[in-house]
């Protein structure tokens, strides 16, 4: 690997570790969904400080290019990602649908004590 | 039996502006004695304003949910408010009141958990089209595969519950295509589904919830649906008939 390629990769390894520590700071994002984000961003870094853990990695599973190795294992944590982020639509969807249902209910019910109120006086 | 029970028809309404006040005043002169409850599904025309003006008690959902988490609305209302048997109907005047305690009945003399109103029994009144026929033929016979219950109409929305499948609903319930999707749930979970010829209509306006272009996604998406079912729900050996 030049040094350039592994000056950029460092530098935009540690980019994305900043971003994601300022979208924590300012509350964009919440620290259950940085977890992933965080463990990438952590992990690129140290690929691009010491790319000799790359060679080894690549050595094991006798990949020809290193970094078709870190595409490889991008994709792949993109990949967990993603599947995370569906799961936690769904899961607010569904707690959106129970909160709409008690909200309806709740409604009626005020609306028909309010009905009372009015009768009464 | 028939006058001490308490009685719910749950009547779903999104956008029914044409059909919703014959519905209800249909139903209010064919059975007088049952309590019913409109359920606005965020409607955006002007069914929500002809059901206050109307005094007709209804649920109104802050944000659409579909028919699955609009009919689950009322489950719960009927749970919370102790009723003996809530009946599911559409708004869109498919479905004749003058049948409804051909529904009802099966249920409230204990034969059934949950009875279906069914147009393939007797196969009278309105039948809808034939690739429709092909496509819930298609999914009686996945139900039928899947838990071995037989049941011909297996998207009516013309059903009654009792007070237990009442309070499973208002926990279980499937959100987008959720008729036969109850049918498969309800009966691995041991309770007793059957059916009961019916008449039904064509709608009397406006426009199906299921249009041709969904219909694809709609097989797809029920046919999956339905399977996890019966992975994900632990069969429960059917309670003595």
């Amino acid at each position: 690997m030049t040094q350039q390629l592994q000056f950029v990769m460092l530098a935009g390894a540690v980019a994305l570790l900043g971003l994601i520590f300022f979208f924590l700071k300012k509350g964009y994002m919440s620290v259950k969904y940085s977890l992933l984000w965080l463990g990438l961003s952590v992990l690129l870094v140290i690929f691009a400080a010491c790319p000799y853990v790359v060679y080894v990695l690549r050595d094991i599973l006798d990949i020809q290019m290193p970094v078709n190795l870190v595409f490889l294992l991008m994709f792949c944590f993109v990949l967990v990602v993603l599947l995370s982020l569906s799961i936690a639509i769904s899961q607010l969807a569904e707690k959106c649908k129970r909160l709409a249902q008690t909200n309806a209910l709740l409604e009626k019910r005020v609306r028909e004590l309010e009905k009372q109120e009015t009768n009464k006086q | 039996m028939k006058d001490s029970a308490k009685i719910l028809v749950l009547v779903p309404c999104y956008n029914e502006e044409e059909n919703i006040v014959a519905t209800i005043e249909r139903l209010k002169a064919t059975c007088p004695g049952v309590d019913f409850l409109v359920i606005n599904d965020c409607s955006t025309d002007s069914s929500p304003a002809l059901l206050k003006n109307h005094g007709y008690p209804y649920l109104d959902l802050p944000i659409n949910l579909g028919i699955g988490g609009g009919v689950q609305c009322g489950y719960q209302y009927a749970r919370d408010n102790g009723y003996d048997v809530a009946v599911q109907m559409d708004g869109d005047g498919q479905h004749d009141p003058r049948y409804l305690f051909h529904v009802v009945d099966p249920v409230l003399q204990g034969q059934y958990d949950m009875c279906i109103g069914s147009r393939f029994i007797q196969k009278e009144g309105f039948q809808t089209s034939f690739m429709r026929r092909v496509g819930i033929r298609f999914l009686s016979g996945l139900i039928r595969l899947l838990c071995g219950k037989q049941v011909l109409d297996v998207t009516s929305g013309f059903r009654a519950a009792n007070s237990r499948m009442i309070e499973y609903f208002s926990r279980h319930y499937a959100s987008d295509y959720p008729e036969p999707e109850a049918i498969l749930s309800a009966s691995l979970s041991g309770f007793r589904v059957g059916e009961v010829p019916v008449v039904m209509q064509e709608r009397q306006g406006g426009m199906s919830s299921i249009s041709t272009f969904k219909s694809a996604y709609y097989m797809i998406k029920v046919s999956l649906a339905l399977i996890i079912d019966r992975f994900s729900i632990r069969k429960v050996k059917e309670a003595a008939q």
